[in-house]
């Protein structure tokens, strides 16, 4: 579960990672690989359980250390996956590396998860913008490997184009499955594409669920929660149980060097989920 | 809390023998109008009277603006070593305003997770504090840090031809005893004390009105015009965030060793007024512009800690008004924000 505080003994600090073996990796789109993650020692990994929503800070020694949400199962308990685009100096440091490197892994971070437990016997509706899908898979997979716990399940899914379309095959599976109703949208379609045309934003007044029994995740790129949350809105989706993962600079990933304060809030600490209804208020966080 | 006396004739006496038992880093005149702290050797070398010192005394000592997090071997086998660098120290003469930076400094880094490479440099550092002189741009007073209600082990208050002394700790306790000739305080040395405590709390020049700061900004937050106008002149240089005893952002980054055969994991100081500080990978910046970087230092310092904490995140050293190149004043800007609510 969430990082237990007083485990943190004086001898281990809390900036010294763990390390971990890269076992896996395989290539998503031309610019996202998928790292699957063991940690070596067998007593940490066993105490590596982790909560939908929640990061680890991945080291590439020798380069720097950098945030990154978890996209597999909870379920799982012997590895983790992350989902990497290569777009800064530790992501591209990663994406050279090969299976059997070593990184180190501190996590999981962070208080705020995705709130499986209340979601329980309720419509979930997941709304994920490009790269944001990966820290929404966790919840995803948690949610299908406990299908019938929970009522109808949506996932609204956004890309720039069909290229860049995260977990094709698993999505392609789903809905050949039934198990959930999906809505794909790209900004540009090319010939082969059959879903919808335009920003995610547009397919949330299709909703047919009613407010008091649905829950809603949101997660992408900054600029689509304003736009997102107003859609929300506008149906009536209760604050209180629309859930969105945020993004900020940050350095340490344990709350104390401040990059992703955002008011009274660390996002590394108190987030990175948040409900609407925490974050309604707080200037700046969306 | 036990109060004592010290004669100032066995005042140089006991500063000596301090110093013949601890690292004690107390003020130096280092230039004609510069004050700082450093390790001394003997009483003289101490100057008292300084009115305010460049760099904050306690962060320098206990969150370095350079500090070696961990150390690791690379290649096929990776072993991380945390490093943690501590001594036994004592802080002489510092002010209150600074012992109250440090406190806050101290529940930053014993908040949540626990910072090992702050706590264990503050547990092994002694403070005694003195009614140091406040600078011309000080207002300690404006924000309740003119008088420290802990964080040192011993007080010192200057009471004519004595010291009055307050003993925070049991560890102020046995210094006391120990190193210097300590009276019992008597009832004329009492109202000698309250006497003093008035007199001092006059010799903040600066008088700062917050009241309704805190509404008030929340009234004024999106006004782009009145923030892109006190911001106007910033050249988002950092200086007042490095002067200041309170900031402690930094970056965590990972160097490689120059035989190739290890990294370093280290922090180094950060600047919320940097225009990078909020750049996060891919290209979006959450902090782009100076009238935003500007309006959340001053969010950081006067709201989101008394929030957060219940007390203001400023003690109203004034360094980072003596520091500006732009002459940015914070309690002018204070000032301005409440203009701005009575137009």
């Amino acid at each position: 579960m969430v990082m237990d505080l007083k485990e943190k003994t004086k001898t281990e600090s809390i900036y010294v990672p763990d390390i971990a073996t890269i076992t896996e990796i395989k290539d998503l789109t031309p610019t996202e690989k998928q790292f699957k993650i063991k940690i070596d020692d067998p007593v940490k990994r066993k105490n590596f359980n982790f909560l939908p929503g929640q990061f680890v800070e991945l080291t590439v020694f020798g380069i720097g250390e950098a945030p990154f949400s978890i996209p597999s199962s909870p379920n799982n308990k012997d590895y983790f996956e992350l989902c990497v685009r290569s777009i800064g100096s530790v992501s591209a440091a990663l994406h050279r590396m090969k299976a059997g490197d070593k990184v180190g892994i501190k996590g999981p971070l962070g208080k705020g998860y995705f709130p499986y437990e209340k979601m329980q016997g309720n419509n979930v509706v997941i709304v994920a913008g490009g790269l944001g899908m990966a820290p929404v898979r966790s919840i995803l997979l948690q949610i299908l490997e406990d299908r019938k716990s929970y009522k109808d399940v949506t996932l609204i899914y956004g890309c720039v184009d069909p290229q860049s379309m995260l977990y094709k095959d698993e999505i392609k599976k789903l809905q050949e499955s039934k198990e959930l109703d999906i809505k794909l949208t790209v900004d540009r379609p090319d010939n082969s594409w059959k879903g919808a045309v335009g920003v995610c934003t547009n397919l949330i007044p299709q909703l047919k669920y009613q407010p008091q029994d649905t829950y809603i995740i949101v997660c992408g790129p900054p600029v689509m929660y304003k736009f997102v949350i107003i859609e929300l809105e506008e149906k009536k989706y209760k604050p209180e149980n629309i859930f969105l993962s945020l993004e900020r600079r940050m350095e340490c990933g344990v709350g104390k060097c401040n990059h992703c304060h955002i008011g009274n809030k660390l996002v590394c600490v108190d987030g990175p989920v948040f409900s609407l209804w925490e974050i309604k208020n707080l200037k700046e966080a969306i | 809390m036990l109060y004592k006396i010290l004669d100032k004739k066995d005042f140089k006496d006991f500063v000596n023998n301090l110093i013949s038992a601890y690292e004690v880093t107390a003020p130096k005149k280092i230039s004609q109008a510069l004050h700082d702290f450093f390790p001394i050797k003997s009483y003289e070398e101490m100057d008292l009277s300084y009115k305010r010192t460049t760099l904050p005394p306690a962060k320098k000592m206990l969150f370095p603006s350079n500090e070696a997090l961990a150390s690791y071997t690379v290649g096929n086998n990776i072993e991380v070593k945390s490093l943690n660098e501590s001594k036994e120290q004592l802080l002489f003469g510092v002010g209150a305003w600074d012992i109250n930076g440090m406190n806050f400094l101290d529940r930053i880094f014993s908040t949540d997770f626990i910072d090992e490479n702050y706590m264990e440099k503050r547990k092994k550092l002694k403070v005694i504090g003195i009614d140091a002189e406040p600078s011309d741009a000080n207002f300690a007073s404006s924000v309740g840090s003119e008088f420290a209600k802990e964080g040192f082990d011993l007080f010192l208050s200057d009471i004519g031809d004595k010291y009055f002394v307050r003993i925070g700790t049991a560890a102020g306790a046995e210094i006391a005893s120990k190193f210097g000739d300590f009276l019992d305080a008597s009832d004329v040395d009492y109202s000698a004390y309250d006497r003093q405590m008035d007199l001092y709390k006059n010799k903040f020049n600066v008088n700062v009105n917050l009241d309704n700061f805190f509404e008030n900004f929340e009234i004024v937050y999106g006004k782009k015009d009145l923030w892109e106008k006190l911001a106007k002149s910033c050249f988002s240089c950092g200086s007042c965030n490095l002067v200041c005893p309170t900031c402690f952002c930094f970056n965590v980054r990972d160097d490689i060793k120059i035989d190739l055969a290890g990294g370093i994991k280290s922090r180094q100081w950060d600047s919320c007024m940097i225009s990078n500080y909020g750049l996060v990978a891919g290209g979006h910046n959450f902090r782009p512009d100076e009238a935003n970087r500007l309006k959340q230092r001053y969010r950081c310092k006067l709201k989101t800690f008394v929030e957060k904490f219940g007390q203001y995140s400023c003690v109203g050293c004034g360094r980072c008004v003596e520091a500006c190149l732009a002459k940015i004043n914070i309690y002018e800007d204070i000032n301005a924000v409440k203009e701005e609510v009575s137009i």
